[in-house]
Order: C-alpha cells, then sequence, then structure tokens
C-alpha cells in the first residue's frame, strides 16, 4: 500500500472502516461478555409488559 | 424510572388505526398494480397503447405503492404503536403524527399522479420528482422527530431494541433519501442528479440497497421483534441477540450496495467488498431469523390454531431464504449469471412478499384487534384463507422467476464453437412466456389475499364500532 498517494477521501473511507471494525468487535465483545447476560436478558419480556392499564384513547 | 401501573396511560392511538387501515388499502392497491404490469410482460397488448398505463410508467407506481405507501404506512402504524407501549407514553405530539399521516397520504396521491404522466428522475426507488422528494423528506423528519422525542420523554429506563430498529431506519434513510436525491432543478416537474457516471451508479446503489437494508428490513425486524413475541406471548428467546443483529445490521449493510454493480466501471475491489460484506451479513442475519424462531419454543403448538402467528413465522423462514440467497447473488460467479435477469426479481419479491408483506399483516391483524378492543377478527378463517393466499401465490412467483432467469442467463451467455452468441435476445424473450403467465397467476393469488384481508380488517372494525357505538373508548384494549 503506497500511504503517500493516498487522498483525504481514500483516509475518509479507512477511518470509517477502522471505526465500522472496532465497533462491530466492541459490539459483539459487550453482548457476550459472560457478566452483562443478565443486564441484557432482564430486558427479554419488555414486549410482554405493556398490557396492563392501558388506555388506546378516545376515537375522534 | 419504572412504568407505574397505577395510572391508565392514555395512548395516542388513533392515528395508528388510520395508518393501519391505509395499509391494507395500499396493499391491495399496489399489488394490483403489479399484477397489471406482470400481465403486460406476459400479454404486451395489455398497455393497449395507452401510455399512462405502460410498463415504464407503471412500474414504478407499483414499487412506489408497495414500499412506500403499504411498506410506510405499515412502518409508521407499527413505529407510533411501539414506541408508546414500551415506553409507556403517549405520542410526543400527536398532531405532527396527524402531519405525518396526511402529509405521506399527499406524496402518495402526488405519485399516483405524476408518474404515469411519465414525470420521473429516472432512479430506481427514488423516481419521484424533485419537489416530491423535499416533501418526502418533511414528513419523513416529522415522524423521526416524533418518534425520537417519544423515545426521549418515555417513562420506562430501558428502550426496547424495536425502538431501535426504527430509530436506526429513521437515520439512515434520512441520510440515504437525501443524499441521493440531490440534484438541480430546471423546472418544477424536471430535475438532474448533481451526480454523473459511475459516480451516479454508485450513490444510486448505495440508496437502492440501503432502502431494502434499513427500511424493508431494520424496520420491519422492529416489528418482528415487538409482535412475535406479542402475538405468542413468549418473551424474545435471546435479547443479546437482538441487540447483536441491530447494530451487525447497522454496520454491516451500508456497505452493501455495490454487489448491485459488479462487471461494471465501479472499481473491481468495490464490488468484491460489497460480496464480502454481504455474505458476512449472512451472519447476523439467520441469528435474527432464528432468534425470532426460537421464540415459538414450547408453543409451537399454537400454529394449529394462531393463523396470525403463521404470517409471522412463514415471514421469518422467507427472510432466512431471502438473506441467503442475496449474498449468494452477490458473489461474482454467480452474479454474472443472475444479474440483469428475472432471478434478481423472484429475489426481490421472496423478500417483499414473504419477508415484508408476510410480518406486515403479522402486525396489522395483531394491531387491529388490540386497537378496536376485540378478542377476534371478524373471520379468524379469513385470516386462515388470506395466509394460504398470500404463501401460494408468493412461491408460484418465485419460482417461476427462479426458473425463468436461470434460464435467461444460460440463454444469454450461451455461444457456439465460433463465440457466436447461440441464441438471440428475443429468443429468450420468447421462452419467458410460460413463466411470465406463471407469474401472474402467482400474483392474483397473492393480490386476491389483499382484498379478503381489506374486507376481513373492515368488517372487524365495523363489528366493533357497532357493539361499543361509535365514541366508545377500548378500555384495557
Amino acid at each position: 500500500m503506497d500511504v503517500v498517494v493516498m487522498s483525504a477521501n481514500d483516509w475518509i473511507g479507512v477511518f470509517f472502516s477502522l471505526v465500522a471494525f472496532i465497533g462491530m468487535a466492541a459490539v459483539y465483545f459487550m453482548v457476550f461478555r459472560p457478566a452483562n447476560k443478565d443486564m441484557f436478558e432482564s430486558q427479554r419480556s419488555m414486549a410482554l409488559d405493556d398490557e396492563g392499564h392501558i388506555n388506546m384513547g378516545e376515537k375522534r | 424510572m419504572e412504568a407505574t401501573q397505577a395510572t391508565p396511560i392514555k395512548y395516542d392511538m388513533e392515528v395508528v388505526r388510520w395508518f393501519t387501515i391505509a395499509a391494507a388499502i395500499y396493499a391491495v392497491v399496489g399489488t394490483l398494480i403489479g399484477v397489471w404490469i406482470a400481465s403486460e410482460l406476459a400479454w404486451p397488448f395489455m398497455n393497449f397503447d395507452i401510455p399512462y398505463i405502460t410498463f415504464g410508467r407503471l412500474r414504478p407506481l407499483h414499487t412506489n405503492a408497495v414500499i412506500f405507501a403499504f411498506g410506510g404506512c405499515v412502518l409508521m402504524s407499527t413505529g407510533y404503536y411501539m414506541v408508546q407501549r414500551t415506553g409507556a407514553t403517549k405520542l410526543w405530539s400527536n398532531g405532527l403524527a396527524w402531519f405525518t399521516f396526511w402529509g405521506w397520504n399527499l406524496i402518495i396521491v402526488l405519485a399516483v399522479v405524476t408518474l404515469p404522466l411519465g414525470i420521473t428522475q429516472g432512479k430506481e426507488y427514488a423516481e419521484l420528482a424533485w419537489p416530491i422528494d423535499i416533501m418526502i423528506a418533511v414528513v419523513w423528519l416529522s415522524f423521526g422527530l416524533n418518534h425520537i422525542m417519544t423515545v426521549a420523554i418515555r417513562k420506562t429506563s430501558h428502550i426496547y431494541v424495536s425502538n431501535w430498529f426504527t430509530m436506526g431506519m429513521i437515520v439512515m434513510i434520512t441520510d440515504l433519501h437525501v443524499v441521493n436525491s440531490l440534484a438541480i432543478p430546471v423546472s418544477l416537474t424536471q430535475s438532474y442528479s448533481i451526480y454523473s457516471g459511475v459516480q451516479d451508479a454508485m450513490i444510486q446503489w448505495w440508496y437502492g440497497h440501503n432502502a431494502v437494508g434499513f427500511y424493508l428490513t431494520g424496520g420491519f425486524l422492529g416489528i418482528m421483534y415487538y409482535f412475535v413475541p406479542k402475538q405468542v406471548g413468549r418473551p424474545v428467546f435471546s435479547y443479546r441477540l437482538s441487540v447483536l443483529h441491530f447494530w451487525a445490521l447497522t454496520f454491516g449493510y451500508v456497505w452493501l450496495g455495490a454487489h448491485h454493480l459488479q462487471y461494471t466501471a465501479l472499481p473491481d475491489w468495490t464490488g468484491s467488498l460489497g460480496a464480502a460484506v454481504s455474505l458476512a451479513m449472512i451472519i447476523p442475519s439467520w441469528g435474527g431469523a432464528m432468534n425470532g424462531m426460537m421464540t415459538l419454543s414450547g408453543a409451537w403448538d399454537k400454529l394449529r390454531t394462531d393463523y396470525i402467528m403463521r404470517f409471522l413465522v412463514v415471514s421469518l423462514a422467507f427472510y432466512a431464504m431471502s438473506t441467503f440467497e442475496g449474498p449468494v447473488m452477490s458473489i461474482k460467479t454467480v452474479n454474472a449469471l443472475s444479474h440483469y435477469t428475472d432471478w434478481t426479481v423472484g429475489h426481490v419479491h421472496s423478500g417483499a412478499l414473504g419477508w415484508v408483506a408476510m410480518v406486515g399483516y403479522g402486525a396489522i391483524y395483531h394491531m387491529i384487534k388490540k386497537l378496536y378492543g376485540v378478542e377476534k377478527m371478524y373471520s379468524e378463517s379469513l385470516v386462515n384463507t388470506h395466509f394460504w393466499l398470500a404463501t401460494i401465490g408468493t412461491v408460484i412467483y418465485i419460482v417461476a422467476m427462479w426458473v425463468s432467469g436461470i434460464m435467461q442467463g444460460l440463454m444469454w451467455r450461451d455461444y457456439d464453437e465460433y463465440g457466436a452468441l447461440t441464441h438471440t435476445f428475443v429468443e429468450s424473450v420468447s421462452e419467458m412466456h410460460p413463466y411470465y403467465a406463471m407469474r401472474v397467476i402467482g400474483g392474483v393469488i397473492f393480490h386476491l389475499g389483499t382484498w379478503i384481508a381489506l374486507y376481513n380488517i373492515v368488517m372487524t372494525v365495523r363489528q366493533a364500532i357497532a357493539v361499543r357505538g361509535v365514541n366508545a373508548v377500548p378500555a384495557n384494549a
């Protein structure tokens, strides 16, 4: 790779590629870290918890 | 900041009701136009030499109707529905929600008027004239602002993963639409893209594939992660996997567009990168599909009696299939055969009919019962009939296009011992006829299902209103 001839666009591309790669690696680490399991899985049933005491609003 | 159960929460659901019913109507209209233009391809006389209904003008109307009218109304209805219920709060602005409803519908009306008149920018899935593009940006941003601000004022501590998918879609579609639509106007209906040549192609397919990725995939995955657990009555199988699914899709999808431009003037490495990341995306896509399927663990028996669940499960099967087929088609050796053929059309429709429409209808049926406070649809057996028509219609459609597309690819590149093409192009067109007729049959079957759904929904609403009275409030719906 000839670093000298790389344009600004090339460097921007390299920067975002690295951000995406590092970001994705960080997400994998965060999600699969055993210490975080309970934190994530405690939200599993959130979609089921919205049934009580709901008023859908008046029809116009 | 946990949601209190002591005080009833009053949601703004009237706008959701309107979006939901509009979606059911647009599904009928969009698929009707699709059936018509499929018929024109099989029997060309059907354009009757009327310029307004020729394939070139009705095809963008079909795609705009099913993607933006049907798909948009489903996304906005479910977006407003899920964000309120998972945030235990009403909308940040009900007035702005109504603005999005009427604004979005005005855009659809303008599309119905301008596209048959031949007013187009000629960019696939972004055909509408520049003033309408500005309206789309304004209405879309109003939807985004309202959704994000509703998340901000939520009364729950956590932002449920469905809302992440919806917000990811909002951010990315804003970016894609604005950048791809940049143009220099020369009149009220005419403009020229600021891009040219291969840059124009790259921007177009960066937009085109990410519209699939963030609008038709990400947005509808948000629907899946909320409505599958709701319908089956069990928590999502793995919340960790859903978070990974969201971020992998968000990081990965933006790289894929170049796989639409293999063997073109685009630099070769760009297409290779698009194909490589496409293949990598199979992992999170299948992880997400499995996550949805496994949510049914211990409750598979419900499929025997819960016809809405059938829509959701089959949508996941088509999602898994499409997200495998797409990356395979992006590989250069496969792409050399499949590109420009009907195989691509079949792939798109396995995603659009099998995934988007199926999961969309699953959500619509679920919401209609909740929104109108009824235990059952007007006819549960009609839901089942719709399910089978949708499934059979989709399978007939995509099988026809697979056979047709592979045959086209093989005929186009077949050459004799002297290096001359074995077949003329028109011979391949002639060979396609039975499969084009078969596609019409599949489309008609699917289209019939949309009429049944609309009838069932209208009757359910009428019945609910008759029971409660017009101004009644559904209690604890």
